[in-house]
């Protein structure tokens, strides 16, 4: 595909463009936190670091309104009725300014809810609808490592257009027909030998990563220490169960259901939930499965590390992208405790 | 749950008002039987006592949109669980002062003391709270049909921390 | 011996009638810590001390309660725990407290408004009154006063009241600076500007419930009434109106009980200034009640207890 050379000033307009058809759902500065919101043009796009939340609340939005349902009328027989009527999603959108790890981390979300044996049909409706624009990295965090989870820093796969950062401007390269038409919108010039100037410096920003985690062992010694529950508590320990890590996480897609409303209408609703709360497990009977935060931690250390992949050919639920261990309030880091699972040994 | 609108077409708002059963409501009840005229946009919860009166309810209804609160209970002194009244005055008074950083109006919220035999004053205290309600108009909403982009205003409205101050 | 060296020692000796020792030791970078469990003497080698030792560890202890526990408390961390004490909720003879005279702490939000993105932090280092800084391969050299935390800035006890043992001097108390609080020039908005900055503020909060999951107060943990189903003040909905339902809710439990250590708008990931929340609320139950959260063992909880007459609460009619 042709590489064009769009100049930072030109972002902006490009984005009002797209926004003409579509949603356009870029990260702008709002406090310290850089977060995704809906622009066309005036909200000052942030491009060089990486968002606070992740692009997952676009095709997975943190509520999702199910159905809606009003009480019928009452009938002869002294039951009553309830009407309810589907609402779902409609309308295009764009994820602008993702991360190769952001992109990583729907594609991690489509093997649950978009693909030959489910189709979940709220969130198939937004993500047939949303193209991906990616920015490649150059220099990644300290905190991240998509290098130990299957990714790469100029990872192109999941999206439909990526943009490779210089100085002035971005190299963008269409990936998709959807990126094509997309693309056709910006104001630009022949990318020339930028292209491989801004290619090169995507591609060599891995050799600042340092070297891959070993996670060879990390499933067979995940079955070892799943019972030694002194070794969870440790590395839980500091752990606040609170639910950071999982909704900033780019591929935690476990959700809860509610009615929300009263007897007479209301709303049935899909929200994010996080395995760090003790409700998340907590049964109508009163048991919990997991009642303390050390069964907590290590569920969804083995949800992205053991059970996932065991379901979808070996692939990991974790993109590296690191937003759990930067905004953790207890810096707890879970490179250290995978690591610590893959070295585990008795005693 | 919002409550519908219908209440608005007629021109009344939505007061809430939480009333202890022993001497507010009874107060309440007499007014009515006496026959003695008051505005209808007050409606009434009956609790056991003031002292059941959760802050978090006040909260709720205001955030829920009511325009109004009022909540009414025995004379301290003479509550019908001896103390109960003497907690609420507390909680009330800590709530009301907490409310305007909130930006909620703090005269949105009255509380007061109506015994069983005070009907003219249950009265006096409906109207009044009533018409200042009207007053203060309908209460503004933290309605969430915003756009969650159309955050422009917050820019002006951050606090700059240049001089420092906890 | 300097204060880390003194604290070492006394923890060393301490740790092998305690079952653990909570302190903090450097996370993944030079500006933050992260708490430290020290079970074994070479666990304390790893102990640090400094202006990154953010976290109240009291958050930890009443999880903890059967067991002999110390923890390493800053003057702000100390309030939790007697407040924690005065509530009942620990058991002092099985708390050991190590305490020290803390020299303010770094708030990462400030600094970041500063500085930027704060991902590329060689080095960072207290000297005197300015942290110096190495950053993106430039050297940084700011005031302390500029990027410590809110609560440093009016600081009154940097020394921990309660104390087993105090490693190191201790350190002389902040004299507030002239010039408003940030409470004060929030409060010259008017009602409704200060509605439609919360409505803002709000649309931003994911529920999260970590400045909830951080107070050392918030005592509930698993089963705040927030999640509660039954009964139902708050729906599942992250929208403004919910949000803030909860974080009045955070704020009506706290009255009276709230030690201004800061932890919730520190833990907030979505830099929600919750702190002009808690601190009306201190300023209210100050004046009602004349009492200050955190300050005294023995002192009732204003919301549990009343006056038949209260001189500061105009009678209502």
């Amino acid at each position: 595909m042709n590489n064009i050379f769009i100049l930072r000033k030109d972002i902006d307009p490009w984005i009002k463009r797209m926004a003409e058809e579509r949603t356009v759902f870029a990260p702008v500065h709002e406090g310290d936190a850089v977060v995704y919101r809906a622009c066309d043009s005036g909200l000052r796009v942030e491009l060089d670091t990486m968002p606070t939340t992740s692009p997952k609340e676009i095709v997975f939005p943190q509520n999702e309104t199910l159905l809606t349902y009003t009480r019928g009328s009452g009938n002869e027989d002294g039951s009553v009725g309830v009407e309810t009527t589907e609402t779902l999603p409609s309308g295009k959108a764009v994820i602008f300014g993702t991360r190769p790890c952001g992109a990583r981390g729907l594609l991690i979300f489509d093997q649950v809810y978009n693909n030959e044996r489910i189709r979940d049909a709220y969130y198939a409706a937004r993500r047939e609808n949303t193209l991906t624009i990616t920015i490649a990295c150059n220099r990644p965090r300290p905190t991240c490592f998509c290098n130990s989870v299957g990714g790469a820093p100029d990872d192109s796969k999941g999206s439909d257009i990526m943009l490779y950062p210089l100085d002035d401007g971005f190299v963008a390269e269409a990936l998709t027909s959807g990126g094509e038409e997309l693309l056709a919108l910006a104001p630009s010039s022949p990318a020339g030998e930028k292209a491989v100037k801004a290619k090169a410096k995507a591609g060599q920003a891995i050799e600042t990563m340092g070297s891959p985690m070993d996670l060879s062992e990390v499933r067979k010694k995940f079955d070892l220490c799943f019972t030694d529950l002194a070794f969870w508590e440790k590395h839980s320990g500091k752990c606040l169960s609170c639910g950071i890590c999982t909704y900033l996480c780019p591929t935690c897609y476990c959700f809860n259901i509610t009615d929300e409303g009263s007897e007479e209408k209301g709303k049935r609703l899909r929200s994010w939930d996080n395995c760090m709360s003790f409700n998340f497990t907590a049964e109508a009977s009163g048991h919990n499965p997991r009642s303390a935060k050390a069964m907590r931690l290590r569920n969804r250390i083995g949800h992205k590390f053991v059970y996932y992949p065991e379901l979808h050919e070996d692939r990991l639920a974790c993109c590296g992208c690191g937003r759990c261990i930067t905004a953790c309030p207890s810096s707890v880091d879970i490179r250290n405790i995978v690591k610590a699972v893959q070295e585990y040994s008795h005693e | 749950m919002p409550p519908s609108n219908d209440l608005k077409d007629g021109g009344e708002l939505r007061i809430i008002g939480f009333l202890c059963n022993w001497c507010s409501y009874s107060g309440a009840d007499a007014a009515g039987v006496a026959r003695l005229e008051q505005p209808t946009d007050l409606r009434i919860i009956r609790t056991p006592c003031t002292g059941r009166i959760d802050p978090l309810f006040i909260l709720r209804a205001l955030i829920n949109g009511a325009d109004g609160v009022l909540v009414s209970g025995c004379h301290p002194g003479d509550c019908h669980y001896v103390e109960g009244n003497f907690h609420a005055r507390r909680r009330l008074e800590t709530l009301k002062r907490i409310l305007p950083i909130s930006g909620i109006d703090p005269e949105r919220f009255k509380y007061t003391w109506v015994s069983a035999s005070e009907s003219g004053r249950w009265q006096e205290t409906v109207r009044e709270f009533t018409a200042k309600i009207h007053a203060l108009g309908p209460a503004p909403r933290m309605t969430d049909v915003v756009s969650r982009s159309k955050d422009l205003s917050l820019e002006g409205l951050l606090l700059q921390d240049e001089n420092g101050g906890a | 011996m300097n204060v880390l060296e003194t604290m070492k020692k006394c923890i060393r000796e301490a740790l092998p009638d305690l079952d653990m020792v909570m302190g903090w030791e450097q996370g993944f970078d030079t500006l933050h810590a992260t708490p430290l469990f020290m079970e074994t003497a070479e666990d304390v080698d790893r102990l640090i001390l400094g202006p990154t030792c953010v976290q109240s560890l009291a958050v930890h202890l009443p999880s903890l309660k059967g067991k002999k526990i110390g923890v390493v408390v800053k003057g702000c961390d100390s309030r939790a725990v007697v407040q924690l004490l005065s509530e009942n909720l620990l058991n002092r003879e099985n708390l050991v407290i190590f305490g020290f005279g803390c020299d303010g702490v770094v708030s990462l939000s400030r600094l970041k408004k500063k500085l930027g993105a704060l991902d590329f932090i060689e080095s960072a280092e207290k000297k005197d009154d300015r942290l110096c800084i190495e950053i993106n391969g430039e050297q940084q050299d700011l005031p302390f006063d500029d990027i410590c935390a809110p609560k440093c800035l009016t600081c009154s006890r940097p020394n921990a009241i309660i104390s087993d043992h105090f490693a190191g001097p201790q350190r002389t108390p902040r004299i507030p600076a002239k010039g408003k609080t940030a409470l004060e020039k929030f409060e010259e908005k008017s009602l409704p500007e200060r509605f439609d900055f919360w409505k803002a503020q709000m649309q931003r909060c994911v529920r999260c419930y970590a400045c909830r999951d951080s107070c050392p107060m918030c005592v509930c943990r698993d089963h705040c009434v927030a999640v509660s189903r039954n009964p139902h003040f708050v729906s599942q909905e992250a929208t403004a109106s919910e949000n803030f339902m909860f974080q009045l809710i955070h704020v009506m439990h706290l009255a009276g009980r709230c030690v201004s250590c800061g932890e919730c708008e520190r833990a907030c990931p979505m830099d929600i200034p919750l702190g002009l929340l808690r601190a009306k609320s201190t300023e209210v139950t100050s004046a009602l009640f004349n009492q200050e959260a955190g300050l005294d063992q023995e002192a009732v909880l204003p919301l549990l207890s009343f006056n038949i007459e209260e001189e500061t609460i105009e009678e209502h009619d």
